[in-house]
């Protein structure tokens, strides 16, 4: 992706000095189409005569026969060109222009296509979501900007936190990876948000199905796969400004970034900074089960956070390899609604509605810093990337401290600590032996170490080894005709560490007294886990249509918290008991997808179908441990079917109209809760949307009004402890234009979006605070402006 | 892997289904949460029970299935973290410490097979526990897993 060629001009004139009768040498020179200065480290490749260039661009093309030949110049950052050379005794010197990246519209096009393209060969069902997707529809964070995408969700925790959920399924079912490296955080927690800065995201992969052959444990229902930014062009310095306001939570936010290239070495930095309010529903009433809450002012009460995200890169680009660090820090702290934590009701002599922008108890605050390197060899047969990344995830939940059960009340708020800290490296060559073939091998390797603190105890503290290794081949059968299939082994070590509790128990004895003990919640135990996984799929290219079947086993290895648990979950009213003995979970798949793109309009189908061998489920079992509702890890078989269409059409040129759907079918096939549905299970969902572009308007750019439906069916599969949710219609509007304020500059964007515009109070079945009958955010006015330099 | 393959050649059909999802096997899985009631019960909002006195605690509990297990929780509310459903609301004492608050924790299994029960717990009130707000918290399960909360606030007097 990172070759991307715009435009190779090229002057045509061979100049061959004759060494023998039927050989020459080639010489010639490649210069940048611009700045015409001399590019080193070229490569000119043909089956049998190649060349580098060298510091003043040139090269010599030895033993090249009489007649013409093809040959390949390509250079990181340029891409790749097919040169064709007519070799004979007045050939002049060969003079190539090579053009670099930049950012016009007729070449982004020309990028689309290509993307593409690559996309319609891959047999696996897969969405590329582009810069200007997320420009245009940014919410408050990265998840709720995707779930416009047909077949994904979130599940959110109040108006600045969110996680994937792809066809239904979330948590640590979908791999989130950031330049090549899996996200590792809390992914398993129900009130915990992905961090990552939403800024600065060029492109962002969706693979919808399972995808562990190259992503290993835990891309069972797919994978958000954030690419690393292009590299900028040579001798570039440009940036933009962007500036945000929302109505609905008071939100102020801003982030800036810049980057510049001098030659071979460039770098990157970016700023964030979001802080907002309460966000305000569409209600002045909470009721949940018997309990009524009072809201000041729609305001859901101790919902303001802040968020402040900073990052830099450096990268060099050589002729035969290509290199960039990123260091990134997202910084986020939350409160939760303070009538109820989790499922908890709770009352406090807190002032809450003092102010609806300070955090007071409970909150949360979240520490993620990254830094990752992604480097490329090129070699001559093989591409060889090499990605490592070290993440320090530290996370803290605060509340108010009250004794629970034989727990005296804690002395601090800080309930629960996690720090975790992971260290990736993977490493992958691309092979071609010919023509008709692409072969992929690699390995992922991850050490985690995972600690604890707080007072309240919920998983043990663990270290967690993992590698697997695997091989790819997409076979070219003709240029419509791909198949792709691969295997692969994953190994995978967990040893958990013991916790006693740091308070007394009373404890009924066999002889009827009764005794005090510190109760010990997890054992040190060695656990080893190992899998096969593989997919085998088909992609076949047919005039306008596109056509895919992909059959994949994807797997996820337990977690902690599965296995292990063995606490009080005060705030969800429940005891969590894990199991021991859980395997990794399996999940086959079949995907297809059809695709037609005619003129004006398309047309799209992606159904799959999904059995689970071992789902791990938390079950609500009818049992008790001090007065709490024992939940319990159990596996079961799960069938699951559904799958999006799509379609789109052009009314007039400038007049679009798009319309998805999406529904998934869940069922327990086996355990406790057969004939029951998955938690959290989205509904029947459709998504109407129109798009008008206008013309030029005096100072506005080609402004862009757009109008989004989304109509819900109601959920009434539901599994204990769930409640059914009603259907919903809201609609969103948007405007978008360029404006150009100075002549030197590229214009302006400003973007002003209103969503929920009739204040509509409406349940989202996947949201958090659904357990507890809190709607949906109400009317939201927003304005962004982005000012680019 | 049967299903699977049964399921593979139903694609097509899988995107009328869609359309038109109604889950007619739904019929045979339980939905209903139990019920649990204070109505006739006992303690009621605000209620003073006196230290070294023998309290029947009393509650109805009832589900259209089968009802499983229930548990009795009282614990102290003298930092005022909580507040009960039944819509009145008590005035409570000030926020204090707890030295030796009761802490009450019991859980009981029902025997098979019953839809409606009253539960009957006889509680002596310790001669030595903190007086104050203490909060009393009934919960009940069926047998599909389904739980039903309710509690009350208490005092606990000389």
């Amino acid at each position: 992706m990172i070759f991307k060629i715009l435009r190779v001009c090229l002057l045509l004139g061979v100049c061959t000095l004759a060494y023998g009768q039927n050989t020459f040498t080639v010489e010639g020179a490649v210069l940048d189409a611009i700045t015409l200065k001399p590019l080193k480290d070229v490569n000119i490749l043909n089956a049998s005569f190649n060349a580098v260039s060298d510091r003043n661009g040139k090269f010599f093309l030895q033993n090249v026969p009489l007649g013409s030949h093809q040959i390949k110049v390509t250079h990181v950052g340029y891409g790749n060109q097919i040169v064709t050379i007519d070799v004979d005794d007045d050939s002049m010197p060969l003079t190539i222009l090579m053009k670099e990246k930049v950012t016009s519209l007729e070449e982004v096009e020309l990028i689309a296509k290509t993307d593409r393209r690559k996309a319609q060969e891959l047999s696996t069902i897969s969405v590329a979501i582009s810069e200007d997707f997320l420009e245009s529809n940014r919410e408050n964070s990265l998840m709720q900007t995707l779930k416009k995408v047909p077949g994904v969700s979130t599940i959110t925790i109040g108006s600045g936190q969110s996680k994937p959920v792809i066809r239904g399924l979330g948590f640590n079912r979908v791999s989130v990876v950031q330049n090549g490296i899996k996200h590792e955080a809390q992914q398993w927690g129900n009130d915990h948000g992905l961090e990552i800065d939403q800024y600065g995201i060029d492109n962002i992969q969706i693979i919808k199905g399972p995808a562990s052959l190259l992503y290993g444990s835990d891309a069972i229902a797919g994978v958000v796969d954030i690419e690393p930014p292009k590299i900028p062009e040579v001798g570039s310095f440009e940036g933009e400004v962007n500036l945000l306001g929302e109505t609905n939570n008071d939100l102020f936010g801003v982030s800036a970034g810049a980057q510049a290239r001098k030659q071979d070495w460039y770098y990157r930095g970016r700023l964030t900074y979001r802080d907002y309010a309460d966000y305000k529903v569409p209600t002045d009433r909470i009721r949940y089960e018997s309990y009524i809450f009072d809201l000041h002012e729609n305001n859901l009460r101790n919902t303001a956070g802040t968020e402040a995200n900073a990052s830099v890169s450096v990268g060099y680009v050589g002729g035969k390899m290509k290199s960039e660090t990123f260091i990134s820090n997202v910084n986020a702290k939350n409160g939760f609604f303070a009538n109820a934590h989790g499922l908890e009701v709770r009352t406090s002599s807190i002032d809450y509605d003092e102010s609806n922008r300070d955090v007071d108890l409970p909150y949360h605050k979240v520490n993620h810093f990254k830094v990752t390197n992604n480097t490329t060899f090129f070699l001559d047969e093989h591409t060889v990337r090499v990605d490592v990344g070290f993440q320090n995830n530290q996370r803290e939940e605060h509340s108010e401290p009250v004794p629970h059960g034989y727990m005296p009340k804690p002395t601090d708020s800080k309930e629960r600590v996690f720090t975790k800290n992971t260290l990736s490296a993977n490493a992958k060559t691309t092979f071609r032996p010919n023509s008709a073939h692409d072969m992929v091998f690699g390995i992922n390797t991850e050490l985690q170490n995972n600690n604890i603190g707080g007072w309240g105890f919920l998983i043990p503290e663990y270290k967690r080894y993992s590698a697997g290794a695997f091989a790819f081949d997409h076979y070219r059968v003709s240029d419509n005709f791909h198949i792709q299939g691969g295997l692969r082994y994953d190994w995978g070590l967990m040893q958990t560490e013991s916790y006693t509790d740091w308070f007394q128990s009373r404890i009924a004895n066999s002889d009827g007294t009764v005794s005090n003990v510190f109760l010990q919640r997890a054992q040190n135990k060695n656990l080893t886990f190992q899998n096969v996984n593989g997919s085998v799929g088909i992609s076949y290219l047919r005039n306008k249509t596109t056509y895919k079947v992909n059959m994949g086993k994807s797997f996820r290895m337990p977690l902690p918290n599965e296995l292990a648990s063995d606490g009080v979950n005060y705030h969800m009213y429940r005891y969590e008991r894990g199991n021991i003995d859980l395997n990794p979970e399996q999940s086959y798949q079949i995907d297809a997808d059809v695709d037609h793109r005619g003129k004006g309009y398309y047309l799209g189908a992606s159904p799959f179908v999904n059995f689970f061998e071992n789902f791990i489920y938390l079950n609500p079992t009818s049992d008790y441990y001090e007065t709490l509702q024992v939940y319990e890890y159990v596996q079961s078989k799960v069938f699951r079917f559904g799958g999006e269409l799509r379609a789109g059409v052009d009314i007039t040129s400038s007049f679009h109209a798009d319309a998805s759907l999406e529904y998934v079918y869940s069922r327990q096939t086996s355990g406790p809760k057969k004939n029951f549905t998955l938690p959290f299970s989205p509904p029947l969902s459709a998504l109407f949307s129109l798009n008008y572009e206008f013309e030029n308007i005096w100072l506005l750019n080609k402004p862009v009004f757009s109008a989004d439906l989304r109509v819900t069916a109601r959920q009434d599969d539901i599994v204990p402890p769930e409640e059914e949710t009603e259907g919903y219609q809201v609609l969103h509007l948007s405007a978008m234009a360029g404006v150009r304020l100075f002549e030197q500059l590229p214009p302006a964007q400003i973007r002003v979006k209103l969503n929920n515009v009739f204040h509509t109070e409406y349940y989202d079945h996947t949201s958090f605070y659904r357990l507890i009958d809190v709607p949906e955010a109400g009317r939201n006015l927003s304005v962004s402006l982005t000012f680019p330099f | 892997m049967k299903l699977m393959k049964r399921a593979f050649y139903f694609m097509p059909l899988a995107v009328l289904l869609m359309a038109s999802c109604s889950s007619d096997e739904d019929s045979d899985i339980d939905e209903q949460k139990p019920t649990i009631s204070l109505n006739s019960g006992f303690p009621q909002s605000c209620e003073e029970l006196k230290r070294g006195e023998t309290y029947t605690f009393r509650a109805a509990a009832a589900d259209n299935l089968e009802l499983a297990s229930y548990s009795l929780n009282i614990h102290h509310n003298f930092d005022h973290h909580t507040h009960d459903d039944q819509g009145s609301s008590c005035e409570l004492n000030a926020i204090k410490a707890s030295e030796n608050p009761m802490i009450f924790m019991e859980n009981y299994s029902l025997e098979e097979g019953l839809t409606s029960y009253e539960i009957n717990l006889v509680i002596e009130i310790p001669n030595d526990v903190d007086t104050g707000d203490y909060h009393c918290a009934y919960s009940v399960t069926d047998v599909t897993g389904w739980q039903a909360r309710t509690s009350v606030d208490i005092k606990i007097v000389e």
